[in-house]
């Protein structure tokens, strides 16, 4: 049989990197083709020059039988390629149908047809399980469902090979099955599907053949019927990897957060967080699991002192900081790690040292003086990037320069370093490597240890499960089930998160 | 902090601005030819007009209402606040200056001090204005304060013709400053005598240097200026220091206009005035090609203010026209400025510079 995709010898050069050196691969027609691998292992590199990006230095790309050069997006996608992409690439400002047609509209008289398009997309939607209300703005919709509208828009286009990079981070486990369904739907259709991901219980489940991506080489070919999730990330790591689990224990710790009935205000006056009770001891972690979009971002700003509140009280180690602002909070001990690590957590253009000063700015210790002490705010970045092991040129580099991981280790290091007793930690591993998420999840793990109450917001239920000693389950603004992590498998919570779980 | 400034310091001084400079330069020799000129006299007389003897002492003269609506600028553009009032906060603090320095009674130790004090803070309530709506009605400060640079117009053109205005003149004017209130004058360089507000300038860049660098507010508003988000995130209250970035701005404003009346000319003319307040333009320009930072704004803004007078000169000594000065400004300024959209580039990582492309791609390909 002919392949569908074959990439021989791909090699791509950045300064100073290796992105890709030599990679090999084969895809056949009718088959989920895994590629798992760290960041930085040249996964992204490798389907942007598949997808026109980028131009390989060396090898060449043969789709269907025939060799070809991608030189841009447009010809990925003349030649049938579709493209989901991890970062959404939509119009705020239109409907969801009309991201989908984009390009592609029906049209009568030479003016768009809006009904049919709205009618053919949600038809798309339906036979493929994906929920979308194919007339709201886009710019309205959570972050789940804006990927659903990312992956109707590969659909819409037919592509016969289609590219889905890590297309499962905001889904509930339901649907994540789906998604897999409609996968295997297409799959059984003929087409070819390349799945990107690092998440290994999703590659056993559907892949039909996986290709390991390590340092830019393509290091095992594997048949999942043959394999083990143990097996693979050997393969991704080089090494062994320690699977980190809380103990799970009750903690009796006094209530270092507590919020009272907190009502916060959404878009378009529906409640974004209707009536939410809960507390945080000391020396625990408690879990909030929902699907992107049911309050729990909201929550965890009004929290941080970012949104304002309509009514209820929020307590900090007793003191009630409801209006407080947020510096008050932060002296008042709290630290938080956002999720957008790129646009709140850090300033790109602004130096590691500056971006490890903020929330210290006005600590005396880096002071000399009236003024900031460039020594001690240098040093202060020095010792914290030490302890964090956060691997830079200088402390004078911008944060811009830094990968994935290491980024987040240097919002870790400032938000850990001076041991507040409460950690807000939303989505503390998105995105980055195993190796990041091994030593996030350590480092949380030893501020609980030593008394630090965490709040964990993650759309990863493996990893509310691994670390909570608690996990609450928003479904539209508020908390429908407390469950104990022991007790709980993924499907129930997952049932609780679509507001399904009753009683 | 200091290394990350030194470190981007060579793309400040070195070879984008050289570039930069030959480029523009090259660029104005073509078109001098292109008319039949000679290239490098008219540079000649150019350079010589404007760094030496008198025309030396003319440049340092025009480089205080430059540097200072640059600073002026930047203040509030270091913070992400686009204050595009310079203008108007100019007009209304040279009126209130000038207006105070006529009418107060007593010596000039007194009078010169209030009257500046006066036009900085009338100036400061000017910009304050539109930091208000935006921080509380949340109506954009780039279009109001822009906009209020017209009220300001208008306002001062009826003061100096009506209440203020001198009977009899033949244009629209103030009386005359009184001697002994005027900004004293000093021997500078052996090339002539030069107001004193140049040395207060000079004492402000000095100020805003280690105010950026080495103060809480400084790092606090200019991180704003790199994120907002994160500036909020980390506990700036950035509502209060867009008002105090802006009262700031506005102040420095109310200064040089206080300056050009009663340091410069003595006389509030209406015309006049509201040709120098083209001042705020040129500042924001010298601000944009500095990046905001103070002593590449003193360097560039007196290097503008000589090719300025030095076109005059060589608009007197050959054919060429002193607009070739204002093309090379602006070319100067495109220069550097793509030059270092070039450089951010590749200070990138591979992974920044992929979502880069992607997201470059993605709308004109995919989609």
């Amino acid at each position: 049989m002919t392949a569908e995709l074959e990439l021989r010898g791909i090699t791509k050069r950045f300064p100073g990197v290796l992105a890709c050196d030599g990679i090999d691969l084969e895809a056949y027609p009718g088959e989920i083709h895994c590629i798992v691998g760290e960041n930085g292992a040249g996964k992204t590199t490798l389907m942007s020059i598949l997808y026109g990006l980028h131009r390989p230095d060396e090898g060449d790309i043969r789709i269907r039988g025939e060799e070809v050069r991608i030189d841009s997006p447009l010809r990925a996608i003349g030649l049938g390629l579709g493209m989901v992409h991890q970062a959404f690439k939509l119009f705020p400002s239109l409907s969801v149908a009309e991201n989908v047609i984009f390009r592609q509209e029906p049209s009568r008289w030479g003016r768009i047809d809006r009904k049919r398009a709205s009618a053919v997309v949600s038809e798309l939607a339906a036979s493929y399980g994906l929920a979308v209300d194919p007339d709201a703005r886009v710019e309205d919709l959570p972050v789940g469902v804006l990927q659903r509208v990312e992956i109707l828009k590969a659909l819409y286009r037919d592509a016969s090979i289609l590219i889905l990079d890590e297309p499962t981070a905001v889904l509930t486990p339901q649907e994540r099955d789906r998604l897999f369904e409609v996968m295997r739907r297409l799959r059984d259709s003929g087409r070819t599907i390349l799945f990107i991901t690092h998440k290994l219980p999703e590659v056993m489940a559907v892949a039909d053949r996986i290709t390991v991506l390590r340092g830019g080489r393509a290091v095992a070919r594997l048949d999942p019927a043959t394999t083990t999730p143990e097996e693979i990330s050997r393969h991704m790591t080089g090494r062994d990897v320690v699977v980190i689990r809380a103990d799970g224990s009750r903690s009796e710790g006094r209530p270092i957060l507590e919020v009272q009935d907190l009502h916060v205000a959404g878009a378009h006056g529906v409640a974004a967080v209707a009536g939410v009770s809960f507390d945080v001891r000391a020396g625990e972690v408690v879990g909030i699991a929902a699907v992107a979009g049911n309050g729990q971002s909201e929550l965890v700003e009004a929290i941080a002192g970012l949104r304002p509140i309509e009514s209820g009280v929020i307590r900090l180690t007793g003191t009630d900081i409801t209006r407080a602002s947020v510096s008050d909070r932060r002296r008042a001990g709290m630290s938080y790690i956002p999720e957008d690590r790129h646009r709140v957590g850090t300033a790109a253009t602004a130096s590691v040292a500056e971006n490890m000063l903020m929330g210290y700015q006005r600590d005396p210790a880096l002071r000399r003086g009236r003024f900031l002490s460039t020594e001690a705010v240098d040093t202060h970045a020095k010792e914290l990037s030490d302890r964090y092991d956060i691997r830079l040129s200088g402390v004078e580099v911008a944060a811009g320069t830094l990968s994935g991981g290491n980024l987040q280790r240097v919002v870790l290091a400032r938000e850990m370093g001076h041991e507040a007793p409460l950690i807000l930690a939303e989505q503390p591993t998105r995105g980055v490597d195993i190796g990041a998420i091994e030593f996030i999840h350590t480092q949380l793990l030893a501020a609980r240890d030593r008394g630090a109450a965490i709040l964990l917001v993650s759309a990863e239920l493996s990893e509310i499960q691994a670390l909570s000693n608690r996990i609450l389950v928003m479904f539209e603004g508020r908390i429908v089930a407390e469950l104990d992590p022991a007790s709980v498998d993924e499907a129930e919570i997952g049932l609780h998160m679509t507001g399904v779980g009753g009683g | 902090m200091a290394d990350s400034l030194r470190s981007r310091l060579p793309t400040l001084l070195g070879h984008p601005v050289t570039i930069a400079l030959v480029v523009s330069f090259g660029f104005g020799g073509v078109v001098i030819a292109l008319t039949g000129g000679d290239p490098l006299t008219a540079f000649s007389e150019m350079l010589t007009g404007g760094f030496s003897g008198n025309g030396l002492r003319n440049t340092l003269g025009r480089s205080i209402p430059i540097v200072g609506m640059a600073l002026a600028f930047s203040i509030a553009f270091r913070a992400g606040i686009l204050n595009l009032g310079g203008e108007g906060q100019m007009l209304l603090g040279a009126l209130t200056g000038t207006m105070l320095a006529i009418t107060l009674p007593g010596p000039g130790v007194v009078v010169v001090p209030v009257a500046v004090l006066g036009g900085a803070v009338v100036g400061a309530a000017w910009g304050l204005l539109p930091a208000l709506g935006q921080t509380r009605l949340r109506v954009p400060l780039l279009i109001t304060s822009l906009l209020l640079n017209y009220v300001a117009r208008a306002v001062t053109s009826y003061l100096v013709r009506y209440p203020f205005g001198e009977p009899g003149a033949a244009f629209a004017s103030t009386a005359a400053v009184p001697e002994t209130a005027r900004i004293p004058r000093f021997e500078i360089l052996g090339s002539g005598r030069i107001s004193i507000s140049f040395l207060f300038m000079l004492g402000i860049v000095v100020a805003a240097a280690i105010a950026y660098r080495r103060t809480v507010f400084g790092y606090e508003t200019g991180m704003m200026g790199l994120s907002g988000p994160f500036a909020r995130f980390g506990g700036v209250d950035v509502d209060r220091h867009a008002l105090v970035t802006m009262a700031l701005s506005g102040g420095v404003g109310g200064l040089v206009g206080t300056h050009l009346v009663v340091g410069e000319t003595y006389r509030y003319i209406d015309a006049d005035m509201i040709a120098q307040a083209g001042f705020a333009w040129t500042g924001l320009m010298v601000a944009l090609l500095a990046f905001n930072r103070p002593i590449p704004i003193l360097v560039a803004g007196i290097f503008f203010a000589g090719l300025q007078i030095g076109g005059f000169a060589m608009e007197r000594a050959t054919d060429v026209s002193w607009q070739l000065a204002q093309v090379i400004q602006a070319l100067v300024i495109v220069a550097v400025v793509s030059r270092f959209s070039v450089g951010r580039k590749r200070l990138r990582n591979l992974e920044k510079e992929e979502a880069v492309a992607e997201a470059e791609a993605s709308h004109v390909g995919e989609v």
